[in-house]
């Protein structure tokens, strides 16, 4: 422990390695934060100081409609998620012949750029001559209604499908690597108490999991909040805003409306939103650190 | 330690050549063009200049949405990303009212000694160009001189002894016989919400006798005209494909060209392809129109393709050099042959092209009758608007009446926000 | 290996491998099938019922897409970007990681700047969006490279600290002291014998940094407005929302954009879960 205050190198070294770091996150994460609060507080040609774009917020059903839209597609997303997540983990947390083969391979679709999982799943659900629509033809099924992402509530399925078949390995990770964490012992010793399968998942596995549950858990909670570019892609927020996002709004305000100001404006509610969520989750997170 | 510095220098090198690309000293001509024929009838002129003066020209080339979005960062912003902007008539107005965006042609006209633009160009194309509408300075040129025209089977028409299409009714009933009888459906449309549903809505709501607007700016959508209006169309959708509440222009005309569908508004610059077998199911036997009326005599909306300059422009002479060469009679020839209507009346009339284009009388026609989308800057916001709920009315999540009026109630929030 | 209860064993091998075929056939099918639209010809691309292996190949779609569309450009932008971010990243975010696992700095700064650093992950993208594309136009880097790399560097800081971090804090303090008591200084004994150390962590850092850099679109979208810096899922982007859209030229696009990232991934798979593992759930 002397050696580290003893040298006055030593000293400032710690200071001179961080600050490159907080220099550019400053500038590009914080800074431009300062900038979005300032233009948030104005409105019109001539940028007036206002507090219109928040009061817009309230009488602004698209906006409520985005809420909405990002709350219920994260939180479906995520419990489908997390069960199959969990499935998988259990399935490959064993002993399984080219276990690691299965695992490289499941890993696939989160590894594609959101927008090639958007062009793949556009193909896919293509209505004339996607893959699912055209193998359900062939199995004699009537596809005419079957107009996936142009018919409100399909679409809004769809984007779910999407984002659950790209992101479900990622939780399968790291809930493989929590299980993967956990000794052997307490196995052992619930087989000689004579546990059932399942207590012995509900009394050991479960709480032993918590910390990779929870991290899962966090950082998905936290993509799918801001959720934009596969269903960009896949249909841009429609059919109408059926599956306009939040994020998918703010866009759309900001560049095609070239309303800066009220853009800004919601992009701060999103991210006071975002911040308590994740503010829950870091204290369980610490919590769990010092347990 | 010297592996790692050795990638450290690699790396530095592909950094530093980041550095250096995405500018260059010569003089080059940027131009914002959309995807699809327009576009692509801009470029190929493009090369040709670069042939033939040796100025090098960049194409930056977007779909139209995207195409949207880029010019109006560009125009607001004044970040001189581009020297040249095509653009669909309706942002027009909304370019040229923001602040020093748009350069005045006329001064340009000027400087080379010139008085200002010839004759030739057809009155309706280049009152778009003028901010306001008609009477005002000119900012741009028209480019290509779309308006709508409606498109039917005549072969299918003379089997049911059908009387042709010149009212909306017309159009109806014969929508229902033709989806009785045949395995085509009788009509087909776009109602993917945005530009599409309301492009293809327009001239029904005008017909019926509809407005957007009164005369002291206040939104009218929800008049009983306007509800009619949609009623017809959501009548002419049970006659429609499946899905076509979502179609854009690419669907509409697939269904036409695979001879799925009998009827529908269509542009000019799809009529090329039903003549093309590689495409086309149905050779020589489309007939191409004027629009059906209601109330009103039917009027065609116009769609223009105009380019204008940016203020910001870095190379503005150079820009209005290639703009005047492109506009000229010789090359919008040259680009009709390619596909686009022209925007000169010359041209409409010109021997050749109507050997190619037996059409051009009927579009000529249509064009100087036809009328602009409302020529408010905020077209942009009221149509995305107005294009949801009309889509959801054809989807069936909503009846006319309450389509019809939530939407009027967002286009007076719209309007009250820009007063 | 963990023991498992006899009820387990029996049913359960055959059952396992089922659902285990089930989900790879869920997860790679998509994949499979924009592999051969990229390769089917226009007309067999729309036949139905859809044509899974017998269609005759053709690479027509890869030649439009890279020598006539540009795509040979953005795949070139897209390289240049995410190689040079994610250098620069890694450099400065295991400086920093480093100082944050060995040094205890005074006023809990530590733990404070670490929980800094990780919150800027938190943010929405689009916050940052639209000041960050005011930012680089009042800059004029508008429509560079440069200005992507700097924007990736900073999304992918934060996540090099946290990962480095983790693998540092695992080794244990003495292997440093060790060797400086040998004379050795604080960085020699950082070069030589602590990051040569933690080289499957700074992999498994570099490939994430790689695929999130490769992977973006909404910064890239707004940060460009011409070819100078369109990288690839730009380019796709841009093309889809089109009117007429052009399948195969997507889809060809599309793998091009997909292989570098797996072929790269699955090379280093092993050390994704560990580094995932060692700086995720351990903290």
């Amino acid at each position: 422990m002397s050696m580290f205050l003893s040298n006055k190198q030593e000293r400032f070294l710690p200071y001179l390695l961080i600050a490159p770091t907080v220099a550019v996150l400053f500038t590009l994460s914080i800074y431009p934060l300062f900038y979005a609060i300032k233009t948030s507080f104005q409105t019109g040609d001539d940028l007036h100081f206002s507090l219109g774009n928040f009061t817009r917020l309230f009488s602004d059903g698209f906006f409520f409609s985005a809420l909405a839209h990002t709350f219920v597609f994260a939180s479906l997303a995520l419990t489908l998620e997390f069960l199959i997540g969990l499935s998988l983990a259990l399935l490959l947390d064993s002993k399984l012949r080219g276990k690691n083969v299965f695992r490289a391979l499941l890993l696939v679709p989160m590894m594609l750029p959101p927008v090639v999982v958007g062009v793949i799943w556009r193909l896919m659900f293509n209505s004339d001559f996607g893959a699912i629509n055209g193998t359900l033809k062939s199995f004699g099924f009537d596809t005419t209604n079957l107009t996936w992402l142009a018919s409100s509530k399909l679409a809004f399925l769809s984007i779910i499908v999407v984002d659950v078949w790209q992101w479900t390995p990622f939780v399968f990770l790291i809930l493989l690597a929590g299980l993967q964490a956990i000794p052997n012992e307490p196995y052992e010793a619930a087989l000689i108490d004579g546990s059932s399968p399942w207590q012995t998942f509900k009394n050991i596995t479960l709480p032993l999991l918590k910390p990779a549950i929870l991290i899962a858990l966090l950082l998905r909670t936290m993509d799918l909040l801001r959720v934009f570019d596969s269903i960009f892609i896949l249909t841009e927020g429609g059919p109408g805003n059926a599956t306009e996002t939040i994020s998918l709004y703010i866009y759309r305000t900001a560049f095609r409306f070239g309303d800066f100001g009220y853009a800004t404006a919601m992009s701060f509610v999103l991210l006071i939103l975002t911040n308590i969520i994740s503010a829950m989750y870091i204290r369980f997170l610490q919590k769990q650190e010092k347990a | 330690m010297s592996k790692f510095l050795s990638v450290l220098l690699i790396l530095s090198l592909v950094f530093l050549s980041a550095c250096n690309r995405g500018g260059s000293g010569e003089k080059v001509i940027t131009i914002a063009v959309v995807s699809g024929v327009e576009g692509d009838a801009l470029t190929q002129a493009a090369k040709d200049y670069e042939a033939q003066t040796g100025i090098k020209i960049k194409i930056a080339q977007f779909p139209y949405q995207s195409l949207f979005e880029k010019e109006l960062i560009d125009l607001q912003s004044k970040t001189g990303a581009y020297d040249l902007v095509m653009m669909d008539d309706p942002w027009f107005p909304k370019f040229a009212s923001l602040s020093n965006a748009l350069t005045e042609l006329t001064p340009l006209y000027q400087k080379k000694g010139l008085q200002g633009h010839d004759e030739d160009f057809v009155k309706t194309s280049l009152a778009l160009c003028r901010h306001p509408y008609e009477s005002g300075k000119l900012f741009a040129l028209p480019y290509v001189g779309n308006s709508q025209l409606f498109f039917y089977r005549k072969d299918i028409f003379e089997k049911y002894n059908l009387k042709s299409p010149e009212t909306w009714d017309d159009v109806l009933s014969a929508a229902k016989t033709i989806s009785e009888k045949e395995t085509m459906k009788g009509y087909v449309m776009r109602a993917a919400s945005g530009n599409s549903a309301v492009a293809d809505f327009m001239p029904i709501f005008w017909a019926y006798g509809a407005e957007m607007f009164d005369a002291n700016g206040n939104p009218t959508i929800n008049s009983g005209e306007g509800i009619a209006a949609l009623k017809m169309m959501l009548e002419l959708g049970k006659y429609s494909p499946s899905g076509y509440a979502s179609f854009g222009a690419d669907e509409v005309s697939n269904h036409l060209l695979q001879g799925t569908a009998a009827m529908s508004i269509n542009w000019p610059a799809w009529i090329s392809a039903f003549s093309d077998a590689s495409k086309s199911k149905v050779i020589g036997k489309m007939e191409f129109t004027t629009m059906p009326g209601a109330k009103n005599q039917g009027k065609a909306e116009i769609g223009n393709w105009l380019i204008a300059i940016p203020q910001s422009a870095q190379n503005k002479d150079a820009a209005f050099d290639f703009l005047l060469w492109a506009t000229d009679k010789q090359q919008m020839k040259l680009s009709a042959t390619r596909g686009n209507p022209p925007t000169r009346t010359s041209l409409f009339k010109d021997e050749e092209l109507l050997k190619k284009n037996p059409a051009y009388p009927v579009q000529l026609k249509s064009l100087e009758t036809s009328r602009p989308r409302p020529r408010t800057p905020q077209w942009n916001e009221i149509e995305n608007v107005f294009g949801i709920y009309l889509s959801k009315a054809n989807s069936g999540e909503l009846s006319a009446e309450d389509a019809m009026n939530k939407a009027n109630e967002e286009v007076k929030k719209i309007v009250e926000r820009g007063k | 290996m963990k023991a498992q209860s006899s009820k387990f064993k029996v049913q359960s091998s055959i059952l396992r491998y089922a659902l285990v075929f089930a989900a790879l056939i869920v997860a790679l099918v998509p994949v499979y099938w924009a592999i051969t639209i990229s390769l089917k010809t226009e007309s067999d691309q729309f036949s139905v019922p859809p044509l899974w292996f017998s269609f005759k190949p053709t690479l027509t779609h890869y030649r439009d897409a890279f020598l006539e569309r540009g795509f040979g450009n953005y795949f070139l932008t897209s390289l240049i970007v995410s190689l040079s971010s994610t250098a620069l990243a890694l450099t400065l975010g295991t400086f920093t990681a480093y100082a944050l696992a060995r040094f205890r700095l005074r006023y809990k700064l530590g733990s404070r700047l670490s929980m800094w650093i990780l919150s800027t992950r938190m943010f929405p993208p689009i916050v940052t969006a639209v000041p960050l594309f005011l930012l680089m136009r009042d800059l004029r880097l508008l429509d560079t490279s440069l200005a992507l790399i700097i924007t990736y560097t900073a999304f992918n800081l934060p996540f090099v600290v946290w990962m480095m971090r983790g693998f540092f804090l695992e080794l244990p303090k003495e292997l440093e002291e060790a060797a400086m008591m040998d004379g050795d200084s604080r960085l020699g004994a950082l070069f030589r014998i602590i990051l040569p150390l933690v080289t499957p962590g700074l992999a498994a850092t570099a490939v994430f940094c790689l695929i999130i850099s490769w992977n973006e679109l909404l910064f890239a979208l707004i940060l460009s407005q011409t070819d100078n810096a369109m990288t690839l899922p730009v380019g796709i982007a841009g093309r889809v929302t089109q009117y007429e859209i052009k399948w195969g030229v997507m889809s060809a696009a599309g793998v091009a954009a997909m292989l570098p990232i797996l072929i790269f991934a699955m090379s280093v798979q092993r050390y994704l879960v560990r580094g995932l593992s060692l700086g995720a759930v351990k903290g």
